[in-house]
C-alpha cells in the first residue's frame, strides 16, 4: 500500500510546494496585526488594490507611525455591490445600526456612488475642509465636459479620469476591407456584422453611460444645426438610437466582462468593441511586440464620449471613519493621485505594474510629471474639449435606456441579426428607411418610460419591457421574411 | 432499520437540507413571488411564460440537456462497457486517466477553447497551414457552433460523471448473469440489451440524472460560444441586471420545477431497484484479455476520447506558457514568467491551504449526508422519501448565484446564519462548507443511491439477525458493498468544490478568506497578462486535482481500480 501511496503523496507534495518556493513577500500587515484597519468595498482590479494598499500603508505610518491592515472586500462589479451593500445595511437597519463593517467605497461609476448619497448612506469627506487647495477649475474641477467630478454635498469625490472609447484589432479590420473606426457609428457598417463586441448596459451604469453617450453626440450634431426644438431632440434621439441597433445588429455578444471585449479584439474574434480606456491601453500594449505597431489600437470616439470620474466615499457609521477619511485624503494627494499612472519603479510610482487610469487633479498633468507617465499622451481634459455632456437632453431617461437597449437590441439580438441581414448586410437597405423606432421615439420615453422606470413598480415595468421586446421581436421576424417592418 | 431509526435520519437529513438549501435558496426566490404590496403574486411567473424569449430559452435548455445526456451516453457507455468486459493494454492509466478531463477550472477553461476555437486560433491555424483555408476567410466557429458546439463541449466535460457511475454499476453486476445468457445462447447484443443494460440501469440512471440537469443548467458553455438564448444564462444576466427585476428569480422557479419533474418521471421509467434478491458476485471473472491489435486499439479508442476532450485542457496548459498567442497554431514564444508570477502572488498560497480545507470537510460532510440520505431513500420505508429523492437533486439547478446571494444576506448581523460567521470568527468558512457541501450533495445521493440498489439487503439482514448494531452493519458490511459508489460520489464531490465558483466569489470577501477559484478570478482582472496568471494557477488547480483523482482510483480498490472493490 505504502508503495503505490509513497509516489503519488510525493508528487502532491511537489505540486503544493511550488507556490510556497514561489511566494513574494508584501508590506501590507496581515489580517488581524495591524495597528489601524480599513474595510474597502471596491469594483478595481487586484493591481489597483494591491498598489494603492501599499503605498496608503507606508503613507500612513509615516502620518502616524502605525501600520494598517487594508481589508479589501471586491464581491464584483457595480451590481454586484450593490446588492452587497443592500443586504448589509438593511441588516444594520433591521438592527438599529447606523453603519455596516464597510468603511470605504473606491472606484465604480458616480451613478453608483449617487445612489448610495441618495440612500443616505455616505458622510461628507474631510478632505474638501482639509485640503481647499486641491479643488478648483484648474485643478480638480466640480464639472468638467458636462460631468460632475464631485457630489455638490460633498459626500463623494472623483479619483481617476477614464473614457469609453472603441478598440480594434487592425489585421481583423484589414480582413473586413473597411477604414480603421473613428466614431460610433462606423460600428454600424455591415462589414462589421457578427465582428463587433460591445458590453452590456444592464449590468453597468457606466456602460450604460457610454450608450447615453452614443445617443447625445447625435443628438447634439442635430441641435446644432437646427437648434434645440422638440423636433431636433426627437431627430437626433432617432439618429442615437440608430447608431445602437445597428452596433447592436453587428455585435456577437453583449457582455458583463470587461475585460473579454478588448481580450477577444486582440485575438480576431471580434474586429472592434467598446472598452474603457485603461483596458483598452494595456491591451494595445500587452499585444504590442518590442518597439513595433501593436495590432490593436484604441481610440477615443472625438465629440462623442465625455471623461468621467471613478469615485471614492465614506460610508455612514464606518467602523474606521477616521482612517477612511485619510485613505481619501491620500488617493486624492499628490502621492496618491501620481500612482494612478506613473511607470512602474520611478519615484512615488507603483511598485508592481502600471495602473493605466489618469488622474483627476489636473494640476499634476505637468511636464515633469508627465514624463514618468506611462500614457503621456492621454491628455484627457486636453482631448475632451470637444464633447460636453448635457444632462438635460438624456439623463432623466438613464435607466429607462437600459431596458429599452435589452428590449431592443439584447433581448430579440437573434431576430435583430436576422433582420439586419437581410435587409441591410445583404441587400444594402438604409437602416432608417427599414426599421421602425418610432416605439422608442425621443417623446414617448420622456413621456411614458421615464415615469414608468421613476415609479419603480417592478413588474409594470417587467410586463411593459416584455411587450417592447416582443413588438420589436415581430418586426424583426417580418424584415427578415421581407415583409417590412410595420404588419 | 427500524421505525425510529429511519424516521430520525429522515428528520435529521431534511432538517439540514430544509435549513442550508431550501431556506436560502425561498428567501431569495421569494422575491419572484412578492408583489409591490408585499402580497403572494404569479404574477412573474406568468410573466416568464408571456415572454417568448425567456419561453425559448428554457425549451433550447431543455434540448441542450436531453441531447447533451444522449451524446455523454454515447461516449461514456462504450468506454465502461469496454474496460468492464476487457483487459487491454495500459488500460489501468488510461481508465484512470479518462477521468481528468472532468476537471476544468473555471474561466480560464473557456478561455483556453477560446484560443483554439478563435478565428485567428489553433484550429483555424492548422487549416490554414494545410492549405485548407484561405487566411482572409476564416471560420468563426465559435460565432456558427453555438448548439452543437455546445452538446459537444458538454458531452467531453461530462463524460467522466457518467463513466464513473455505470463503472461502478457494472462492478457491482453478478457476471452469473452475463455468463447464463451466454451459455443459453444470448447474441453479445441481446446479452447487451437484456441483461447488462437492464441491471446497469441505476448507475445509468444516477449519472445521466446529473449529466441531464447539469447540461440544463449549464452557464460557462453556452457563454463561451455566445448562446444567450438559453434559460440559465438568461438567468445569469438577469440577476445581475441593475434594474433588479424579480423575473429571472421566477425563471429560476420555473427551471427548478422541471428539473424535478424531468427526475421524478425518469427515476419511474428508468431508476428502479434492480437488485432483487441477487446475491452479489463473489469474484468470478468475465473478463477477456484482449491482446495484438485489439488491445492496441481499444487503449487508442481511450487516448482518443481521453486527448479529444482534453482541448480546452491543453488549452489552458498552452495560454499559461505562452508569451502573445496569436494566429498560430501554437505560440511563437514561450514563457514560464507566468507560473512564476502566478504561483508567487500573496494570494494563492493561503488560497490553496483555504480551499483544500474547504472542500475536504465539505466532502466529508456530504458523503456522510449523502449516505444518509441515500439509506433513507432506498432502504427505508417512510412515505414521502421520493420526494425527499428528487429534493436532493435541486442543488444541482438552482444557479450557484442564487444560493449564494441568499446566504450572504442570511449572514448578516442579526440575520439567523450570523451566527455561522460569529462562530468561526467573522470567516466564512463555515458558511462556504454549508454551501459546498449542499451544492455538492446530489454526487454523493446518486452514486450510493445506486449503490445501495444494486446490493443485496439480505446481507444487512444477515448482520443485523447475527446481532450487529445499525452503525457496525454500515460499516462492515453496507459501506464495503457500495465503496466504490460512495467513493466516485466523494470525488466528483471534492473535485467540484474544489472548482466551485459562485458561492466562492459571493462570501469569501476578505483576501485571507479566498478559496484558489476566487485566486484566480483576482488574478483574471490584473491588467495586461492577466488571462495568462489565472491560466497559470487553473493549470496549477488542473494539475493537482488531476494527480488527486488518479491517485484515489489507482489506490483505492484492491485489484487496482477503484471501481472494481
Amino acid at each position: 500500500m505504502f508503495k503505490r501511496l509513497f509516489p503519488i503523496l510525493l508528487l502532491l507534495g511537489l505540486i503544493v510546494a511550488a507556490p510556497l518556493v514561489l511566494r513574494r513577500d508584501t508590506d501590507v500587515a496581515e489580517a488581524g496585526q495591524g495597528d489601524d484597519r480599513l474595510v474597502i468595498i471596491t469594483p478595481h482590479n487586484d493591481s489597483i488594490r494591491t498598489e494603492f494598499g501599499e503605498a496608503f500603508a507606508a503613507w500612513w505610518k509615516g502620518q502616524t507611525g502605525r501600520t494598517v491592515f487594508i481589508d479589501w472586500r471586491a464581491p464584483g462589479g457595480g451590481g454586484d455591490i450593490k446588492r452587497v451593500l443592500d443586504a448589509s445595511f438593511g441588516a444594520a437597519k433591521a438592527l438599529g445600526k447606523e453603519g455596516t463593517e464597510f468603511d470605504v467605497f473606491f472606484g465604480g461609476g458616480d451613478k453608483d456612488f449617487i445612489e448610495q448619497a441618495s440612500k443616505d448612506r455616505l458622510v461628507p469627506l474631510e478632505v474638501f475642509e482639509k485640503h481647499p487647495e486641491w479643488f478648483g477649475d484648474d485643478k480638480l474641477p466640480a464639472v468638467f465636459s458636462g460631468q460632475e467630478y464631485y457630489d455638490k454635498d460633498k459626500r463623494w469625490v472623483g479619483v481617476c479620469v477614464s473614457q469609453f472609447g472603441i478598440v480594434y484589432n487592425r489585421d481583423a479590420i484589414g480582413w473586413l476591407k473597411v477604414n480603421p473606426p473613428r466614431k460610433w457609428r462606423d460600428l454600424c457598417h455591415p462589414a462589421y456584422f457578427g465582428r463587433v463586441a460591445l458590453a452590456d448596459p444592464t449590468m453597468s451604469s457606466s456602460v450604460n453611460q457610454a450608450f447615453e453617450m452614443m445617443i447625445q453626440e447625435q443628438m447634439q450634431a442635430v441641435i446644432r444645426v437646427k437648434g434645440d426644438t422638440p423636433e431636433a431632440r426627437e431627430e437626433g434621439w432617432r439618429n442615437g438610437m440608430l447608431v445602437i441597433l445597428g452596433m447592436g445588429a453587428n455585435a456577437r455578444y453583449f457582455t458583463d466582462s470587461s475585460s473579454k471585449v478588448p481580450y477577444d479584439v486582440a485575438l480576431g474574434d471580434a474586429a472592434a468593441g467598446t472598452c474603457i480606456d485603461f483596458y483598452g491601453r494595456t491591451t494595445e500594449d500587452a499585444v504590442r511586440h518590442g518597439r513595433g505597431e501593436s495590432r490593436v489600437h484604441w481610440i477615443s470616439p472625438p465629440g462623442g464620449t465625455s471623461v468621467s470620474v471613478d469615485p471614492i466615499a465614506v460610508f455612514r457609521g464606518a467602523p474606521n471613519g477616521k482612517v477612511a477619511q485619510a485613505f481619501v485624503t491620500f488617493c486624492l494627494s499628490d502621492q496618491g493621485q501620481s500612482l494612478w499612472n506613473l511607470k512602474p519603479g520611478t519615484p512615488g510610482g507603483p511598485r508592481g505594474r502600471a495602473l493605466r487610469r489618469l488622474p483627476v487633479r489636473k494640476d499634476l498633468y505637468t511636464p515633469e510629471r508627465l514624463a514618468n507617465f506611462t500614457d503621456p499622451d492621454a491628455l484627457p481634459f486636453e482631448r475632451a474639449g470637444e464633447f460636453v455632456y448635457q444632462p438635460d437632453l438624456t439623463a432623466p431617461a438613464f435607466n429607462a435606456l437600459r431596458i429599452i437597449i435589452r428590449a431592443m437590441c439584447i433581448d430579440p439580438q437573434d431576430e435583430l441579426k436576422a433582420a439586419w441581414k437581410w435587409s441591410v448586410v445583404d441587400r444594402g437597405g438604409p437602416a432608417d428607411m427599414v426599421f421602425d423606432l418610432s416605439e422608442v421615439g425621443y417623446g414617448k420615453v420622456m413621456n411614458e418610460w421615464v415615469p414608468l422606470t421613476q415609479k419603480k413598480d417592478v413588474l409594470e415595468t417587467a410586463r411593459k419591457t416584455t411587450e417592447l421586446s416582443r413588438s420589436f421581436r415581430d418586426q424583426y421576424r417580418r424584415i427578415a421574411e421581407g415583409k417590412g417592418a410595420k404588419p | 432499520m427500524k421505525r425510529w431509526q429511519a424516521v430520525f435520519i429522515t428528520a435529521g437529513v431534511s432538517l439540514v437540507f430544509l435549513v442550508f438549501f431550501i431556506y436560502p435558496a425561498v428567501s431569495v426566490l421569494s422575491e419572484a413571488f412578492r408583489g409591490s404590496d408585499g402580497a403572494f403574486t404569479m404574477a412573474y411567473v406568468i410573466e416568464v411564460f408571456r415572454n417568448p424569449v425567456y419561453v425559448e430559452g428554457l425549451v433550447n435548455a431543455l434540448l441542450l440537456g436531453g441531447v447533451s445526456t444522449l451524446a455523454t451516453l454515447m461516449l461514456a457507455l462504450p468506454l465502461a462497457l469496454m474496460t468492464h468486459r476487457y483487459d487491454f493494454m495500459g488500460r489501468k492509466l488510461l481508465s484512470a486517466l479518462i477521468l481528468v478531463p472532468l476537471v476544468l477550472p473555471p474561466f480560464v477553461g473557456a478561455i483556453g477553447l477560446a484560443h483554439v476555437l478563435s478565428v485567428t486560433g489553433s484550429l483555424n491555424g492548422l487549416l490554414i497551414d494545410m492549405g485548407l483555408m484561405d487566411p482572409a476567410d476564416r471560420i468563426d466557429w465559435l460565432a456558427n457552433g453555438k448548439f452543437w458546439g455546445i452538446v459537444v463541449m458538454n458531452a467531453l466535460h461530462l463524460y467522466p460523471i457518467l463513466y464513473m457511475n455505470i463503472v461502478a454499476a457494472l462492478a457491482n453486476m453478478d457476471p452469473a448473469m452475463e455468463q447464463a445468457a451466454e451459455n443459453l445462447g444470448a447474441s453479445p447484443a441481446r446479452r447487451l440489451f437484456r441483461i447488462t443494460l437492464p441491471l446497469a440501469m441505476p448507475g445509468i440512471f444516477a449519472g445521466s440524472s446529473i449529466v441531464f440537469i447539469w447540461a440544463f443548467t449549464e452557464l460557462g458553455v453556452p457563454l463561451v460560444f455566445n448562446y444567450t438564448r438559453v434559460a440559465p444564462v438568461q438567468v445569469f444576466q438577469g440577476i445581475r441586471d441593475l434594474g433588479q427585476n424579480p423575473s429571472p428569480y421566477a425563471l429560476v422557479a420555473v427551471v427548478l420545477l422541471i428539473s424535478a419533474t424531468v427526475f421524478a418521471v425518469t427515476k419511474f421509467f428508468f431508476g428502479r431497484n434492480t437488485s432483487g434478491a441477487q446475491p452479489r458476485p463473489k469474484g468470478r471473472d468475465s473478463e477477456i484479455r484482449l491482446t495484438g491489435v485489439k488491445s492496441l486499439g481499444a487503449a487508442m479508442v481511450f487516448a482518443g476520447v481521453f486527448l479529444v476532450a482534453s482541448i480546452p485542457h491543453a488549452g489552458v496548459v498552452v495560454l499559461a506558457l505562452a508569451g502573445d498567442w496569436y494566429d498560430s497554431v501554437l505560440p511563437h514564444v514561450w514563457t514560464l514568467d507566468h507560473f512564476k508570477e502566478a504561483l508567487g502572488d500573496p494570494l494563492v498560497v493561503p488560497s490553496i491551504e483555504n480551499s483544500l480545507l474547504y472542500a475536504s470537510i465539505a466532502t466529508l460532510v456530504a458523503t456522510v449526508l449523502g449516505l444518509a440520505i441515500a439509506w433513507v431513500v432506498v432502504r427505508g420505508n417512510i412515505r414521502g422519501r421520493g420526494l425527499l429523492d428528487a429534493m436532493v437533486m435541486l442543488p444541482l439547478a438552482v444557479p450557484g448565484l442564487v444560493l449564494a446571494f441568499g446566504y450572504l444576506a442570511l449572514s448578516r448581523e442579526g440575520k439567523p446564519f450570523h451566527f455561522l460567521l460569529t462562530m468561526a470568527g467573522g470567516s466564512p468558512i463555515l458558511l462556504l462548507i454549508a454551501a459546498y457541501a449542499i451544492r455538492r450533495l446530489p454526487y454523493v445521493v446518486r452514486a450510493a443511491v445506486a449503490g445501495l440498489q444494486q446490493s443485496n439487503p439480505a446481507m444487512e439482514e444477515a448482520a443485523r439477525s447475527l446481532g450487529a448494531g445499525p452503525l457496525r452493519t454500515l460499516r462492515r458490511i453496507s459501506l464495503p458493498l457500495i465503496g466504490a459508489n460512495v467513493a466516485a460520489g466523494s470525488i466528483l464531490a471534492f473535485a467540484f468544490s474544489m472548482l466551485e465558483v459562485s458561492d466562492s466569489l459571493v462570501l469569501a470577501q476578505q483576501a485571507q478568506d479566498y478559496p484558489i477559484t476566487k485566486a484566480i478570478y483576482t488574478l483574471l482582472s490584473t491588467l495586461g497578462n492577466g488571462h495568462e496568471l489565472a491560466a497559470a494557477l487553473g493549470v496549477w488547480a488542473m494539475v493537482f486535482l488531476g494527480v488527486a483523482i488518479v491517485g484515489a482510483t489507482r489506490l483505492g480498490g484492491k485489484k487496482g481500480g477503484l471501481f472494481k472493490m
